[in-house]
């Protein structure tokens, strides 16, 4: 591993996490480690007390029912030999030389009766002199001459004197030397393996986020097609995969209906502006003054046709993406019918067509009211620009299933079969029609962004039947379209 | 009239300072925010119109400071957005008005002399208006030219008064529409047209002066001379 690639894995969250799982993990085997140590430690002292105990019992009665004769040392001696040979946890490399155990009888005065040992028993009388050792209970000697303490049990015989049996604590020390070792070379074993098990599963589930990070750092400069690599795996990270993927698909999406509606409002907007520059130009050139007036005044007619197509094919490519904001307020649609039918009424008769409203009185939806009121508009602008004179258009409020149902009819020509299936597509017009194609698709934006639906069908007898749904009660879209 | 005009596009500004000049009104113009709150605070103003899209804040926070520091003036606001912010609701609601761009000159000035009338102490209201030798009675909902009962319907009453009260100037016909409708739309036919027409057809009867004149491309316009 280069000291470039070190540096980033330091800092690294997967170095982090692991540094902090192993502390932890460290901290808790040590304190495991430490209990059983401690464990066997006192299981052991305990087994060489009872041991010693026993022992010191046995000599204590040997020596007591031993004649005081010239075998006495013998006999004691011999059984303190042998007893010294069944010394629990001896080393059996140590050999025949046995310096780990000491058999002592001092008299009631003090000094040395019987020395089996190594050495002359001496410094170790003088020690057990130096503590007081209560009989029956082992307690801990440090002899001089000696590196390790010996553990000493005694017991008092008839004749006054008594008799010390110490067993060195060396072997007991070495066993717990090597467990010792052995636990901390296994600690170190466990630290080491569970720190790189955590590292390298936490650096491989961070690995996908980095990948991640890597794709989405992508996307923008080149393009917004590119996707983050998704997991097998159905866990956190996969989610978030998956959670991008589809946060990429929405932006995806809405860009490229942004580029789509840049692309035909620029398309859009050439030709008018072509030809208001060029009746201003006109009136340049062109001599009188009445000439002027009259390019001019077309160029401003122009111009306003030109705004309203602006705004209204915004509002269209924005309730197509679901962006379009709602202020919505109680509408009463009766009411509003009746106002249009008073504002068209004078344009309808004087074409020779006859509207007719159908209601039940009032009926309130919640509705974004400037929105309604150009919906309704754009439906009455289209009824008296595309049916034939003499015709009669007939509408009829009424409530249907928490909806209200808007429905125009006439008995006109109808619509073109051929456009019936596209009516509501922006830019989409009869042959004869003169409008820019935004009306109708207009009207289903709006019904739309409200949570309604707009349907087109021919009537049976002929003639072209509009039906509008709007929900009464405020429903938020996304609900609408998450159903 | 002190008018403070707050607009940071100079083409649009010159050209507004220009017409409310001759329309009457003292101008002050101001490109930004900053700017804007300096001369509103060395004098007073009788109204103001604010751009929304200024170069250092946001026009609604600048009427909102103004409003803070004691400008009580009403406020005109120009958008160039197309939706109506919900904050440009709540200023219409306090007896503010917005207008949105393009708009007609004529819109501005009728919507300046609204606010101005809005905020002077109301005149009496008279029952009766007349117009050279046109007449209307509010309370009995009646007009007459040269003494005869014009045959009007309702709405075509409504739509008269609106051109009597505004008589002498130009009114467009988004504004009919708002005023005489209560709507702001934008229709590809010439419904409104056909209004006028049947009810010039009333007014301006066989051998009397025209009244109601057209301004192509603008609006209309009911003679007061």
């Amino acid at each position: 591993m280069s000291s470039k690639t070190v540096k980033p894995i330091l800092h690294s969250a997967a170095w982090r996490i692991s540094l902090r799982a192993t502390l932890a993990f460290a901290c808790g085997t040590m304190l495991v480690f430490i209990f059983l140590h401690r464990f066997v430690a006192s299981d052991i002292q305990r087994r060489s007390d009872a041991w010693l105990s026993g022992e010191v019992k046995v000599l204590g009665d040997v020596a007591e029912q031993t004649p005081k004769n010239a075998l006495y040392d013998r006999v004691v001696g011999e059984v303190a030999e042998l007893v010294s040979k069944e010394v629990p946890n001896k080393d059996s490399s140590a050999g025949a030389t046995n310096d780990s155990v000491f058999f002592l009888q001092a008299n009631g005065d003090g000094s040395l009766m019987l020395w089996v040992g190594a050495g002359s028993g001496v410094p170790n009388l003088k020690a057990i002199q130096a503590v007081r050792i209560v009989p029956g209970s082992p307690s801990d000697l440090r002899v001089q001459g000696f590196e390790v303490p010996f553990r000493v049990a005694s017991t008092r015989i008839n004749d006054g004197s008594s008799i010390y049996l110490g067993l060195s604590e060396r072997d007991e020390l070495r066993v717990l030397r090597s467990l010792l070792l052995r636990f901390v070379l296994l600690w170190l074993l466990l630290v080491f393996l569970g720190f790189s098990i955590v590292f390298f599963t936490t650096k491989r589930m961070l690995s996908h986020v980095q990948r991640m990070t890597e794709a989405a750092s992508r996307i923008g400069h080149t393009d917004l097609s590119a996707r983050v690599p998704i997991t097998a795996r159905n866990d956190e990270v996969g989610n978030l995969a998956l959670t991008l993927n589809h946060m990429l698909d929405r932006i995806e999406i809405s860009m490229h209906q942004l580029h789509t509606i840049t692309d035909s409002l620029a398309h859009d907007l050439r030709s008018p502006l072509t030809a208001i520059r060029g009746k201003l130009e006109m009136s340049l050139l062109s001599g009188s003054q009445s000439d002027h007036s009259e390019q001019i005044v077309s160029a401003i007619e122009e111009l306003d046709h030109l705004t309203d197509f602006l705004n209204k094919s915004l509002d269209v490519a924005e309730a197509k993406a679901d962006a379009l904001r709602l202020n919505r307020v109680p509408v009463d649609l009766d009411k509003l019918l009746r106002i249009m039918i008073d504002l068209y009424e004078p344009s309808m008769s004087g074409k020779g067509l006859q509207i007719r409203l159908h209601s039940g009185g009032p009926l309130i939806v919640q509705a974004d009211a400037a929105l309604i009121h150009r919906m309704i508009a754009n439906l009455f602008d289209n009824e008296l620009k595309h049916i034939p004179s003499a015709c009669t258009v007939n509408l009829r409020l009424s409530v249907e299933e928490n909806t209200a149902l808007l429905l125009l009819e006439d008995d006109g020509p109808g619509f073109d079969p051929e456009v019936l299936p596209h009516l509501f597509e922006r830019r989409i017009k009869g042959s004869k029609s003169t409008g820019h194609g935004l009306g109708l698709a207009f009207v289903d934006a709006v019904a739309r962004a409200h949570g309604g639906t707009v349907a087109a069908t021919n009537c049976e007898a002929g003639g072209a039947r509009l039906a509008v749904n709007l929900p009464l009660l405020a429903i938020s879209v996304g609900q609408v379209v998450a159903s | 009239m002190r008018l403070l005009l707050v607009e940071d596009e100079i083409d649009i500004q010159s050209f507004l300072q220009r017409s409310l000049e001759e329309a009457g009104y003292e101008v002050e113009a101001a490109s930004d925010g900053k700017t804007a709150e300096r001369i509103a605070m060395e004098d007073p103003f009788d109204i103001l119109i604010v751009d929304l899209g200024l170069p250092d804040q946001d026009g609604i926070t600048l009427i909102l400071k103004l409003r803070q520091l004691g400008v009580s003036a009403p406020v005109l606001i120009l958008s160039a957005r197309r939706s109506v912010d919900d904050r440009v609701c709540g200023l219409e609601q306090g007896g503010d008005d917005y207008l949105t761009k393009p708009f007609a000159l004529a819109e501005l000035l009728a919507r300046l002399r609204n606010l101005l009338k809005r905020n002077s102490p109301a005149a009496s209201e008279s029952t009766r208006l007349r117009v050279l030798d046109l007449e209307l009675d509010l309370l009995r909902r009646e007009a007459t030219r040269s003494g005869q009962i014009l045959q009007l319907t309702p709405q075509e009453f409504v739509l008269l008064e609106y051109l009597c009260r505004n008589a002498g100037r130009v009114v467009t016909r988004s504004m009919i529409l708002d005023k005489v409708w209560g709507m702001r739309i934008q229709p590809d036919t010439n419904v409104v047209d056909v209004h006028i027409y049947r009810l010039r057809g009333k007014v301006d009867g066989q051998g009397q002066k025209p009244l109601i004149r057209t301004l192509r491309g603008v609006g209309y316009v009911l003679k007061d001379r």
